[in-house]
């Protein structure tokens, strides 16, 4: 078993304090969903995790069994087993998409014991099929051209080919129709697992109902502001942001939007 | 300042002499060496190569070199596909298929040519395409050239198999690699040609190279080289075509030489309809200075001429691509685009991407697009987040970046020889910038 910490997580990006005081325990095994309005902190809280140089950690820690991951830069906390499925993949021309998730893949494996060919399509093409995949795709450059239902799809086939620890997942309902929300779904839920946990960060309750969550956070205000089950996003999508801030008598300013 | 050239009319004579060439090429020779000192070097905006060594002559001499240790690529090479490959002065090995020859094709070396078909060399050597009098270098390199290839392909003949060269200037000795290339596609043919440029031992010398291609009507030339000389070699190569009506030809050409040099790709569109496509990949490393100049002139009404250059510097290298679209008066239609750019892998790296573009008719359509940046960080977190290195990430953005104009050539195995030679200069590059 593994577990994440993040322990008094203060984050600034430009000069401006986002985050302000995240606290958050999870291991593998476990879903965990963070829901919150714009603006609240939700990206900024995934990034730092991943280890985006843009973000500045101004105070607190994130460890991943025990060790201070702060000080590592992006590629060796992915290494050590994090993941994080962006809101917004970069496009890379020239790049396959299989030469890229092999050479993700022989990264975390030393250098004589690299995946072989075979092992690899084996694995690519059974990957594929969950997620109803067509073979051109992994031949296609990376990302290059992909609608955002396609690129949505490809980050969580690198999730289950390249199998972390610990996955994040960065909103990655938005811009999704039913089905491809579905198929995305279906493959998260093929990673639950002992050896295997997720940060679902999510606007809208509708993923939660094809990826159950153990635990949901709501995050206002650069804060996770109250804890539960699955079925606190229900009272969200009941109440909104607006009911749970009044009922827990905080003072966040939300959206037009969102406070209605 | 004016250096003199030590080099006399009785050395060139004599080495007239050595190779038994006809009294016109030996006219040529000489007329052209008179010139030398009267004419200027031609300029490239940016490239500042005027106290190169890349006049320093030795009087022209007969060399052999040892072709024992051939390149490995040699390996790859069947008895059924025209080859040649050329030592210095020395043809190692040439191989013309025989159902080739006996359709009229000519591959031979120039000296051989000369013998054999000296009124076709006559017609066309720096006669089309280049001047001997059009500036130093070419006046140079008319008067002193030392080794070379000709290739003839007859009227409506089409050949499959790629024609490969390889061209290995021999640095084990001081010896000066003066080559031309003279191509002829006569009506109607179509044919691939690949050219590899070599370097073997270490020796500092120069290397000036002229290719000639004489596109004639309605043929199609699908020229690609791989240009690799070594490090101590200093090298002028100008590379042009001559396109006749509805004549085309398909330039990509990786530059990837660890030396300092001047590349000078230039394309005529004289005739109507005619279209050179020009694909450039560049890398530079360590502290070398590769300077490019291509340039398309739309002479023939709905001429079409585009060029495409990608280039990476390394380390405290410089790459400068100047990209000049020319229409002249009376190219109604024509069409002359450009993409110049060029990415920056070190603060001390030094990049220029210069397109110009000089339009003289109204009736035409023209573009172009720039750019010199550095490689995008967005991208970078991407990769390294899947846990891949920074210097492969970094590997694989720039094969992307130079994969748009790889992706455009297409030979396959062009393709893969130049992602290998990009991939082990990559990481040449890296190794010693940490």
């Amino acid at each position: 078993m593994s577990k994440l910490e993040i322990i008094d997580l203060h984050v600034g990006i430009d000069g401006k304090e986002i985050l302000k005081g995240v606290n958050l325990e999870m291991n593998t095994g476990e879903i965990h969903a963070i829901m919150g309005p714009n603006g609240t902190g939700k990206s900024t809280l995934s990034e730092t995790i991943m280890g985006n140089p843009k973000y500045e950690v101004l105070q607190g820690e994130i460890k991943l069994d025990g060790q201070n991951i702060l000080e590592m830069p992006v590629d060796e906390r992915a290494r050590a087993g994090l993941f994080l499925a962006m809101q917004y993949p970069s496009e890379i021309q020239g790049v396959t998409n299989a030469e890229f998730m092999r050479a993700a893949i022989n990264a975390r494996r030393a250098e004589d014991d690299q995946i072989s060919i075979m092992a690899f399509l084996k694995k690519l093409d059974q990957r594929m099929a969950v997620l109803d995949m067509t073979e051109e795709m992994s031949e296609r450059y990376l990302n290059e051209g992909f609608s955002g239902g396609e690129k949505k799809r490809n980050e969580i086939l690198q999730l289950m080919m390249i199998e972390p620890k610990f996955a994040i997942l960065d909103e990655i309902d938005s811009g999704l129709d039913i089905d491809a929300l579905q198929v995305v779904s279906k493959g998260v839920n093929e990673m639950r697992g002992d050896n295997f946990g997720s940060l679902i960060i999510t606007h809208y309750q509708r993923l939660l109902n094809y990826i159950v969550p153990d635990f949901v956070h709501i995050m206002m205000g650069g804060k996770i502001v109250t804890t539960g089950d699955a079925s606190l996003a229900k009272r969200l999508e009941d109440e909104g942001y607006a009911g749970i801030r009044d009922e827990l008598g905080l003072d966040i300013k939300l959206t037009d939007d969102e406070s209605k | 300042m004016k250096k003199k050239l030590a080099i006399t009319p009785e050395q060139v004579a004599a080495f007239s002499i050595v190779h038994q060439e006809p009294d016109w090429f030996a006219a040529l020779r000489q007329t052209a060496l008179g010139q030398i000192e009267k004419l200027d070097l031609p300029i490239f905006e940016k490239i500042n190569y005027k106290h190169w060594p890349i006049m320093a002559a030795n009087a022209p001499t007969l060399t052999t070199s040892v072709t024992d240790t051939l390149p490995e690529m040699v390996a790859d090479l069947t008895a059924d596909q025209p080859y040649v490959i050329q030592v210095g002065q020395t043809i190692a090995k040439l191989n013309l298929p025989s159902e080739l020859a006996e359709q009229g094709v000519i591959f031979t070396d120039i000296f051989t040519a000369l013998q054999d078909y000296p009124e076709l060399v006559h017609e066309y050597y720096m006669q089309v395409t280049v001047k001997p009098d059009e500036d130093r270098l070419t006046a140079f390199h008319t008067a002193l050239m030392n080794s070379g290839m000709f290739l003839y392909v007859p009227k409506n003949v089409v050949i499959k198999q790629p024609i490969t060269a390889y061209y290995v200037q021999d640095s084990t000795q001081a010896t000066d690699f003066i080559h031309h290339v003279l191509i002829v596609a006569e009506q109607n043919s179509e044919f691939s040609y690949l050219e590899n440029l070599q370097t073997m031992g270490d020796h500092k010398n120069l290397a000036n190279m002229v290719v000639e291609v004489i596109a004639k009507d309605n043929s199609h030339v699908h020229f690609s080289a791989v240009d690799a000389f070594g490090k101590s070699v200093t090298t002028y190569l100008n590379r042009r075509g001559h396109l006749m009506r509805d004549a085309r030809i398909d330039w990509a050409l990786g530059f990837m030489n660890d030396g300092n040099i001047i590349g000078d790709f230039d394309s005529d569109l004289v005739g109507d309809g005619s279209h050179a496509e020009t694909k450039v990949v560049a890398i530079s490393t360590g502290k070398q200075i590769q300077g490019i100049d291509t340039r398309v002139t739309n002479i023939g009404p709905r001429s079409i001429g585009h060029i495409l250059q990608h280039g990476v510097i390394l380390e405290d290298a410089t790459l400068t691509f100047n990209g000049i679209g020319h229409i002249i008066k009376g190219a109604k239609g024509a069409d002359a685009q450009q993409e110049n750019r060029v990415l920056m892998l070190s603060r001390t790296a030094r990049g220029d991407a210069n397109p110009l573009l000089l339009i003289d008719e109204n009736d035409v359509q023209a573009g172009h697009a720039a750019s010199v940046g550095r490689v995008n960080e967005q991208q970078m977190y991407y990769l390294m987040s899947r846990g891949l290195s920074k210097e492969v990430a970094q590997r694989l953005v720039i094969r992307g970046f130079l994969g748009a104009v790889l992706t455009e050539i297409p030979d396959k195995n062009v393709r893969q020889q130049l992602t290998d030679t990009i991939e082990r200069k990559l990481i040449d590059g890296q190794k010693s910038e940490h």
